[in-house]
């Protein structure tokens, strides 16, 4: 499963087993007088990269604390794999907006946090010394947090969120503070990271062209409350860079499109 | 924290007609903090031994600069065991002090920490530490020394009482004030209760508990003082008491100026021990 993940995917993609499946999920704040996810259904293939994007206070960030299992819900079905989520899983790595490190630990120490909780090192943890290096933070596993320049934070957050090996990373507008170059940077390396793990990505964001770029598949997300409003397959070959990306003959009919679904109910 | 930052543009004529937008800005003029400090306090003996001389104020009032010096000596240039001399009583005053302020403060960080975490200990102590916080503690000293008797303990139990809450409510504060993020990442990682709250709450409260200790090494010594002089056989209450006793202003004064010295050590101390403890200072909150 994983040599299918590491070729290149053109046109059909294989056909993988759900890992995520949620079936007409429900929640609501306040003791039920704010609605913020109406009934959503979402499946999510192992080792797939999907992108979800929707009006601001639709209910995103709900939806992956959900799925993370930091927030509960009022009805529906959450599942990684053939486990009912009920609370935070090993097999979940979640990156937050800011890096959030914890300014009194080195980066490595941030880094190796995962595996000092939550009953200590799992099996098939990976090496913090070998996330640093892929993250281009080899130099920096002894710097503090507040030597890192934002982008580097976020990396350091992402390496974090790896370390312990988990299936599935839940990453919400990881790169929403940083500048526009910084981030087409990020998602390279995002998406290299992801190509030679394999893992299943479910990233939020309000950028469409960093929806395109990184996802395999875009879900677009109504108003509140917040449902499914479109599934678009994004079948551009990989790997993607931020030049060839808008030049291929699908990207501007989906960037369009989102658009499109976005502006018709009233986004920014 | 850091030094006052005066500038003395106004007084500057190059600034004034510089140009607004062509010159590069000017930094700031450094003043030199210690040297201001210094003139003020040359300034204030002069203008106190002046005083003294001119005014012809009697010395059982205010005694001159010269008189609590040779006071301050008699009581510095003797032997260490010297029961005469300042060290045996500074000693136990700091002493207790300093034992005071280990388990007053040390209760205050065991109690703020489960305030902070249980909204239940929360509800049944808040109006407690409340009530007793706006009670004049001090006030309670006689009963202390009735209960704790005139021998160390009721130094202590004061200086305790008093350092108590200031750590106390800083780090149920400081406890609080965790950005939820950081909570929320905990969680995600199945962190345990104690995890979350070495990890992530004691460092997060680390600069609250640092300022709370700062005023609690104050009360330390006020406590223990305010305890001597309800009855003592050893400490510098006793010798500001002693000294008062027969008159003795010079005595008095001399004993105040070794107790302001070692509040500016301790304050000192505290705050190069903070430095260093937290290290990630404020560029760590961003
Ligand atoms: N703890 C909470 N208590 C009450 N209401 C909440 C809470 N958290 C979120 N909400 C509400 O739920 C709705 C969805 O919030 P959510 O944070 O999931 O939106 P979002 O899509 O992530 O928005 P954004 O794009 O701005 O991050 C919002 O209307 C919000 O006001
Ligand atoms: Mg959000």
């Amino acid at each position: 499963m994983r040599a299918t993940q590491m070729a290149p995917v053109t046109g059909l993609r294989p056909v993988a087993p759900t890992l995520i499946q949620i079936r007409n999920l429900k929640k609501t704040y306040a003791a039920g007088r704010v609605q913020a996810l109406s009934n959503i259904n979402l499946d999510i293939a192992d080792g797939e990269f999907v992108c979800v994007v929707g009006p601001s206070g639709c209910g995103k960030s709900t939806l992956l604390r959900i799925l993370a299992g930091l927030d509960d819900y009022d009805s529906g079905q959450v599942m990684l794999g053939t486990k009912t989520v009920s609370g935070p899983s090993r097999d979940v790595g979640v990156v937050f907006q800011q890096a959030n490190l914890l300014p009194w630990l080195t980066v490595r120490e941030n880094v190796a946090l995962p595996l000092r909780v939550g009953g200590g090192r799992p099996d098939g943890a990976d090496d913090v010394d070998r996330l640093l290096e892929v993250a281009g933070l080899k130099d920096f596993g002894g710097r503090y947090p507040y030597e890192l320049s934002g982008g580097m934070q976020q990396r350091a957050g992402i390496c974090r969120a790896l370390v312990r090996n988990p299936r599935i990373l839940l990453m919400d507008e990881p790169f929403g503070a940083l500048d526009a170059l910084t981030r087409e940077r990020m998602n390279l390396e995002l998406q290299r990271i992801w190509q030679s793990t394999g893992k299943t990505v479910m990233l939020i964001t309000h950028s469409i062209s960093e929806a395109i770029f990184l996802a395999d598949r875009v879900i677009v997300m109504s108003a509140r409350p917040g449902r499914v409003l479109r599934e678009l397959t994004v079948d551009i070959p990989r790997p993607r860079s931020n030049d060839t990306i808008i030049s291929h003959p699908d990207y501007p009919a989906l960037a369009k499109e989102i658009r499109a679904l976005l502006t018709g109910q009233g986004e920014e | 924290m850091s030094k006052p930052d005066i500038t003395l543009a106004v007084a500057d004529p190059t600034i004034e007609s510089a140009p607004a937008s062509e010159s590069p800005p000017r930094a700031p003029r450094p003043v030199n903090g210690t040297l201001i400090a210094g003139l003020g306090l040359v300034a204030l003996f002069a203008g106190w031994a002046l005083a003294v001389r001119f005014l012809d104020v009697p010395s059982y009032i205010l005694p001159s600069p010269a008189a609590v010096w040779k006071a301050l000596w008699s009581g510095l240039a003797v032997s260490p065991s010297d029961p005469l001399g300042y060290y045996l009583p500074l000693w136990g005053t700091l002493k207790n002090a300093a034992i005071g302020l280990a388990a007053g403060g040390g209760l205050g960080l065991l109690l703020g920490s489960l305030m902070a975490e249980s909204r239940t200990i929360e509800k049944l102590l808040m109006p407690y530490a409340f009530a007793l916080q706006s009670l004049p503690k001090v006030a309670i000293a006689p009963l202390v020394v009735i209960w704790f008797g005139f021998g160390d303990g009721s130094k202590i139990a004061i200086a305790g009482l008093l350092s108590f809450f200031p750590i106390l409510i800083n780090s149920f504060t400081g406890l609080r004030s965790v950005d939820p993020e950081k909570i929320d990442l905990m969680r995600s990682l199945s962190a345990s209760r104690f995890e979350t709250y070495r990890i992530v709450k004691l460092p997060n409260a680390a600069p609250y508990i640092f300022a709370g200790l700062d005023m609690a090494v104050v009360y330390a010594l006020l406590g223990t003082i305010v305890a001597e002089f309800l009855g003592a056989q050893q400490g510098m209450g006793v010798v500001i008491t002693q000294a008062q006793a027969v008159t003795d202003v010079a005595g008095v004064f001399a004993a105040l100026v070794i107790l302001g010295a070692f509040g500016i050590l301790l304050h000192g101390i505290v705050r190069g021990l903070e430095q260093r403890v937290v290290h990630w200072g404020n560029r760590g909150r961003k």
